[in-house]
């Protein structure tokens, strides 16, 4: 056992000492990133120091630890992609990579990651570039507190953080404005995002397609074109997130699109024309979500169907919830609603007669959406406190058994 | 009055043509899928012959809707808008376009295509060496 332990460590000691240190600096014989790529070895480590780079599209194809000491510039000066990864076991930390050229035929990327793993991004700053991180087959990725400013050009626009095709990616503590969607899934699976920032986006802030079993958790989704969208998934956890002024006509806190076996729970829905939008989409449970003065706390289309919404705060939308057709399957439970007017003569602390969170007024401006003009005047009070005296139009199926009298502490 | 009445006239007629209306990239949501169309490249749109206006973010979808809507699509009245691939900015009609499906294509809903104004640079646009070019009725038969 100890010589087969001495053979072992005789074989890796010299590995390990011979991992060297590269230094990069401006003005000395090692100038460039590629020079030092060239020069390396897998396991070696390269120093950047301070200063500007001209990058264009320089390939680690090596196992390297990338440091940039005093947040070095790598600039591709609007020709080319920055840096593209195709080696596992990669680290690259503390640079600023700006300007990638932008164009049309191709999704130009600042660091483009293809075919690898074990690969960690962090603590970088992106400006101006076409698309972000662009993760493209790749396995246990980590991407770490960057800062990633795109162009804010409508047409010329890719997105921050791009993953195609992935499996166990981490993207945790990032902050991501002006692109075209914050961060976007393409067939991305078992991952997490949690802790970051994707505001003024032109699109999504978070972007779900054919991804499933990912979860989403403490993200903060604000003032994006179209707020967070998640379509054609399975499995999805969007847990403790806050989705704050997402204002627009086609604009949504949440838009689910084909979507089942999703848990929505202690989100926070703030000032947003739509808290949530949902189609085709069954077998959801909303709990623990505070819906606070949106427009629409939930749009729920007749489509879906096998949802709960249970344990919610519903304060101050104008509408709680509304609907184009006839629900199915839909159960309310537990939830508290300002606009309550029961009473608790029991005093357990739910309501003695059910709460029916659809009013007469949202069917009508379903059917004649000009009547919005009408919200808050006194015909309008008068119909909806009419209707809920003795219910005739608003759905049967759809109310909450249970209301709560006071609004749950959190 | 008169010329003025000849006038609200003209207005009110020239209100009812069925000119396509230019998309609002970044504003505008896609019929089909709901979301925003934010890529000239793939954006769509389709003119019922009552003037109704749908617009698409992508080809796929608007062969979705043509699926859902057999109405509009056997209409030989209705127009059918795409923009050509390589030059995007001016819709072109779908029925006389060619279609390319090609799996490194990155269309907005996952359906790998792009309409090209001729058959050549549809060809020309090839990566895949599973990509095929069709016609419309070769590209309605796929996607029905």
């Amino acid at each position: 056992m100890r010589t087969l332990l001495l053979m072992f460590s005789g074989l890796l000691l010299p590995l390990i000492l011979a991992a060297r240190t590269i230094l990069v600096a401006p003005g000395t014989p090692v100038s460039s990133l590629r020079q030092a790529v060239m020069l390396s070895q897998n396991g070696d480590t390269i120093r950047v120091k301070k200063g500007v780079y001209i990058s264009l599209n320089t390939l680690i194809d090596k196992s390297l630890t990338i440091l940039g000491e005093g947040q070095p510039v790598l600039d591709a000066r609007f020709r080319e992609e920055v840096l593209t990864i195709t080696a596992s076991h990669v680290k690259l930390d503390g640079f600023t990579v700006v300007n990638t050229k932008t164009g049309s035929m191709r999704d130009f990327a600042a660091i483009r990651l293809s075919n690898v793993e074990q690969v960690t991004i962090s603590n970088n700053i992106l400006r101006n570039n076409f698309f972000g991180i662009y993760l493209s087959n790749c396995r246990f990725i980590k991407v770490l507190n960057n800062r990633i400013t795109g162009s804010n050009d409508i047409e010329n626009s890719g997105n921050g953080i791009h993953l195609w095709k992935c499996k166990e990616v981490l993207i945790r503590g990032n902050y991501v404005t002006k692109h075209r969607d914050g961060i976007y899934f393409e067939f991305a699976k078992k991952c997490l995002i949690e802790n970051n920032l994707s505001e003024k986006n032109i699109r999504y802030g978070l972007h779900f397609m054919f991804s499933d079993d990912d979860t989403y958790r403490h993200n903060t989704f604000k003032n994006n074109g179209s707020g967070v969208s998640v379509m054609y998934t399975r499995r999805i956890a969007m847990l403790d997130n806050t989705f704050i002024e997402n204002w627009g006509s086609t604009i949504y806190g949440v838009l689910l699109k084909e979507i089942t076996d999703a848990r929505i729970e202690g989100n926070r829905f703030i000032r947003n024309t739509t808290g949530i939008y949902m189609e085709n989409s069954d077998r959801i449970t909303i709990k623990h979500n505070d819906f606070i003065s949106n427009g629409w706390a939930m749009r729920v289309l007749a489509s879906c169907s096998k949802n709960n919404f249970t344990q919610n705060n519903y304060k101050g939308n104008s509408f709680d919830v509304t609907t184009n057709g006839t629900l199915k399957e839909i159960y309310f439970n537990d939830n508290y609603w300002d606009k309550y007017e029961g009473y608790d003569l029991n005093r357990d602390g739910t309501g003695d007669i059910p709460y029916r969170p659809i009013s007469l007024y949202a069917q009508i401006i379903e059917q004649n959406p000009q009547s919005v003009m009408l919200m808050r005047s006194f015909i309008v009070n008068l119909i909806d406190k009419v209707e809920r005296a003795i219910p005739s139009v608003t759905p049967e199926s759809v109310k909450d058994e249970k209301p709560r009298m006071k609004p749950w502490k959190r | 009055m008169k010329p003025l009445s000849l006038i609200t006239l003209c207005c009110l007629l020239a209100a009812c043509s069925h000119s396509p209306e230019p998309i609002l990239y970044g504003k505008d949501a896609c019929t089909h899928c709901k979301m925003t169309i934010m890529d000239k490249r793939f954006a769509t749109e389709v003119i019922s012959v009552k003037g109704k206006i749908y617009k698409f973010d992508a080809v796929e979808c608007m062969a979705g809707f043509l699926r859902e809507n057999p109405a509009v699509a056997n209409d030989p009245e209705s127009s059918l808008l795409v923009n050509d691939f390589g030059h995007p900015g001016t819709f072109s009609d779908a029925r006389k376009a060619w279609y390319l499906h090609d799996a490194s294509l990155a269309s907005p809903m996952g359906g790998n295509l792009a309409a090209f104004i001729n058959r050549r640079a549809a060809e020309a646009a090839q990566q895949d060496s599973t990509a095929i070019v069709s016609d419309w009725p070769g590209f309605l038969k796929q996607n029905r």
